[in-house]
């Protein structure tokens, strides 16, 4: 499968990083350096990211279905991404503060060689995750779909998935139902299958190729802010060691880049500078004072320059992951797809009276889903509008649609802009969106509701009802009483013509 | 065009316009209870941290300098926590089909991620300091952390009405930590990491994230028609139930300080900072299953057992054969979506079954349901 490189990939660097981890610890703890103890926390926030990453291609990898889990769990990948750009987001934020903190007391790094030692080992890790991840999410910019990834990938998971339903005719296929062989039995209904049944896997395989990438691109970037930073940690220590002039022990020395706290020095200090002040500056041996003085300051400040600045470049590469992952856990509409447009163009199919309710958004990677009500003349040339409009879903690239089908009471001027069966007026705040049309709409789906009621619904409110929907098209506001029945038992007669 | 007049509409200075939009935000901000009280007690963290600052730099204390900055960076998850609520209340529009109501849950999911880097740094901090103690130097620090419990009392009687028990004392987020803030001459990087601060509550908005996800967070209200509200709710028993466990923490953090200058025991404050990270760590749990199932499109919990029934029952109706393929998820608390294909006869009543079903399903809590009628043929 194609994952599994992936799985291996990440295996690989894991158990690299998470030894390199333990070796920097092992080494903090010989050098009493607590520099190294930080950034071995740094290696273990990585570890963490990489096994997020890990356990998003895991589930993601049963894309069957489940009891609760009815799309499977192929939205792991996007989480993962999520995860992985909020830590990185996060480790930015610490990083800037730890670099400010530094601006205000600078010190000095104790062991540099050490330092660079580790600095260099680190980064040999990191180029190597690059290395192994740097193709696969090179690749990936955004989605890369063009929204017409064809075959059914959705398809073919239904056709793995153990439903608890009695296996019945179609197993689930949607697009093969409808547009090939709803009027075929369920050999037909496995036949049309195979015809598609080669693309399907090649098509998952690109499915899950886009959602893992989202993933990948995430560890990708989680290790290039790794590589970054160990590239400022080797770059830092060598010009630490070859330009700092350290205090040398034993010898009476003055730093005039660290301003410690300490009281019982700072009267030294002071005095001290104010007699260097006369002299020439970077003079080591300033006048007959015996006294050195500690390398130029600005050594001190590189490093949290260049700390900053990686944050900067992190930033901005983790910007755009950031956003896109959120984008499709908020249920957006792809951006390939212009809603507007297939609106348009969807009712312009033969036999759509009218499209409400139509909600288009992205499980994960090319897998999009759409539903939508579509209204038409009768259930009798139901199944050849709904073959069409399947075929125009699946042109647009969405091959998980569900429609459901309304049907016009009243023929001729019914321009059938509202809903038929829409919730009751009261459940306008719970309806996901469009406040504004769910007045109309639940006005006029409350008399459709209605009409199917029991005896217990009086006369007159049904003959107001019948009344009303016709009159419904012409946007009035009838007298229907929104009709605040307690729960409808049970409803026994059939939906009221309106030929009343 | 060139404007007729001054006044005309359409010529409008760019600027005037950002003022409008800011003008805007906030109109909205203060339209509502909950991002109402989000925002001044945002803005009471924001001054809190500001006097820190200014108190720290002209004491020149590190420790409070590092603290306040510490504050500010937990301020912005309690923005994130606004942010959401303003943006969830947007209408839906073109690109989000279903409006942004699911801003809320990916909000209560981040604050929830936060919190748990935040658990992990503090546990690293204080595993450092845990093997080399530095200096504390905690005179100072009394009287900030005494300042920040009153801060938070002031929010849990904002905020009063939230409640539930859920695990208290884990936000402390190491507030013992700060103690060692104060300290000097240690040459560690990592300084002040994590959350130790001054021992005062930051991290509402962690509290905000986390209590945020108590339970599913509430996109609307059951009991009126302004869907705002349902979810202001859910959003104050989260920032209460934080508030609740920084006061304890805050409490800790004095405890600990007198321990410190009574009997001089130097390793309770790591001990502390790492069990008060293993609690945060276990208390966001239950926040991120909740988040996790939600935005994994996981069928919602309180549907579990209702659906097979309902699924029944639709199978009885007459004419149909077969129900297939029902997925139904959870947009945002208690607003939940189901997708279904029926399998009927072809001489069965298409009409009657659809609204049979979407009665059926209305009783289980589904109110937006797509049924997709199949029509075998025979």
């Amino acid at each position: 499968m194609a994952c599994e490189p992936n799985r291996a990939r990440l295996l690989c660097m894991l158990s690299l990083t998470f030894g390199f981890f333990i070796v920097e610890v092992v080494v903090s703890r010989i050098t009493a350096s607590l520099a190294m103890l930080s950034d071995s926390f740094h290696m273990l926030s990585d570890v963490i990211a990489l096994v997020v990453a890990l356990v998003a291609v895991r589930f993601a990898e049963k894309t069957q279905a489940t009891n609760k889990n009815t799309f499977g769990w192929i939205r792991a990948e996007v989480m993962g991404a999520l995860v992985n750009a909020v830590f990185l987001t996060a480790l930015c934020f610490t990083i800037i503060l730890e670099a400010i903190e530094r601006f205000t007391e600078p010190h000095e790094i104790e062991k540099p060689r050490v330092v660079i030692g580790v600095g260099a080992a680190g980064l040999l890790v990191n180029l190597l995750g690059l290395c192994l991840f740097h193709g696969h999410a090179g690749g990936g910019h955004g989605h890369s779909h063009g929204g017409h990834s064809h075959g059914n990938k959705k398809n073919k998971r239904g056709k793995m998935s153990k439903f608890e339903k009695p296996p019945g005719s179609s197993s689930g296929e949607e697009t093969n139902n409808l547009v090939g062989n709803h009027s075929t039995s369920p050999n037909g209904d496995s036949l049309e299958v195979q015809m598609n049944g080669n693309a399907p896997y090649e098509e998952l395989e690109n499915a899950h190729d886009s959602a893992s990438q989202l993933n990948m691109r995430g560890v990708f970037l989680h290790v290039l802010g790794d590589a970054l930073g160990s590239v400022i940690v080797v770059v830092n220590a060598l010009i630490f060691t070859f330009v700092w002039q350290p205090c040398e022990a034993g010898a009476p020395c003055v730093n005039p880049c660290t301003n410690s706290h300490c009281t019982d020095h700072q009267h030294v200090n002071h005095t001290l500078l104010g007699l260097m002040e006369g002299d020439e500056p970077n003079a080591t041996d300033p006048g007959g004072l015996g006294l050195t003085r500690a390398g130029p300051c600005w050594v001190l400040y590189l490093d949290p320059t260049l700390c900053i600045i990686m944050v900067c470049i992190l930033l901005y590469t983790t910007y755009p992951l950031l956003k896109e992952s959120a984008l499709i856990l908020l249920q957006t509409v792809p951006k390939q797809i212009d809603m507007h447009r297939l609106n348009e163009r969807l009712r312009g199919v033969d036999g759509v009276l009218a499209v409400h309710e139509l909600h288009i958004w992205q499980l994960a990677g090319s897998r999009i889903i759409a539903t939508a009500h579509i209204k038409c003349h009768d259930p009798a040339t139901y199944m050849d509008v709904a073959k069409r409009i399947k075929g125009f879903f699946h042109d647009e690239g969405i091959h998980a649609t569900t429609i459901q089908p309304e049907f016009v009471t009243v023929n001729s001027e019914s321009r059938g802009s509202l809903c038929e069966l829409s919730c009751r007026t009261q459940c306008a705040p719970k309806l996901c969106c469009g406040a504004v049309d769910a007045g109309k709409q639940t006005a006029a789906g409350a008399e459709g509701r209605v009409a199917a009621a029991t005896a217990a619904v009086p006369a007159t409110t049904l003959e107001v009802i019948s009344e009303s929907q016709e009159n419904a098209n012409k946007d009035q506001m009838p007298n229907v009483q929104v009709v605040v029945r307690s729960e409808p038992q049970v409803m026994v007669t059939r939906e009221v013509e309106s030929s009343l | 065009m060139l404007p007729l007049s001054i006044k005309d509409d359409e010529y409008k200075p760019a600027k005037l316009n950002l003022l409008v939009k800011i003008s805007g935000w906030f109109r909205s901000i203060l339209a509502d209870k909950t991002s109402r009280n989000l925002f001044f007690f945002l803005c009471l963290n924001l001054s809190f941290a500001f006097v820190e600052l200014l108190y720290g730099i002209w004491s020149n204390s590190l420790g409070l300098i590092s603290d306040s900055f510490h504050m500010f960076f937990d301020c912005t998850a309690l923005l994130a926590g606004l942010a959401a609520s303003v943006i969830s209340r947007w209408r839906s529009n073109d690109s989000f089909s279903y409006g942004y109501v699911r801003a809320e849950v990916l909000a209560g999911f981040v604050n929830g991620l936060f919190l748990i880097f935040t658990a992990f740094f503090i546990f690293s901090e204080g595993v450092e300091r845990a093997l080399e103690p530095p200096d504390v130097h905690h005179e100072r620090l009394l009287p900030v952390s005494i300042a920040g419990l009153l801060v938070n009392l002031v929010g849990i009687f904002v905020f009063q009405h939230g409640g539930h028990g859920h695990s208290h004392g884990g936000e402390g987020h190491g507030h013992s930590h700060s103690l060692f803030n104060g300290s000097v001459g240690h040459g560690h990087s990592h300084g002040g990491h994590g959350h130790s601060h001054g021992g005062h509550e930051h991290g509402h908005e962690h509290g905000h994230g986390h209590g945020h996800s108590h339970e599913e967070p509430h996109c609307h209200d059951e009991h009126s028609y302004s869907p705002a509200k349902g979810s202001s709710k859910q959003i104050l028993q989260g920032v209460f139930l934080h508030i609740v466990a920084d006061t304890l923490g805050s409490i800790g953090v004095i405890i600990s300080a007198i321990l410190m200058q009574k009997y001089d025991l130097m390793i309770a404050d790591p001990i502390c900072s790492m069990l008060i990270s293993i609690l945060i760590g276990v208390s966001v749990v239950p926040l991120l299953r909740e988040s996790i199932g939600i935005l994994m499109q996981r069928t919602p919990p309180s549907l579990d057992h209702a659906l097979p029934e309902c699924y029944q029952r639709v199978q009885q109706l007459q004419g149909v054969y077969n129900l297939q393929e029902p997925h139904f998820w959870t947009l945002c608390t208690d607003v939940y979506i189901g997708t279904l294909k029926l399998l009927v006869a072809p001489d069965a009543d298409a009409r009657w079954i659809l609204s049979q079903t979407h009665n059926i399903f209305t009783q289980a809590g589904v109110r937006q349901l797509y049924v997709q009628i199949d029509i075998a043929a025979m």
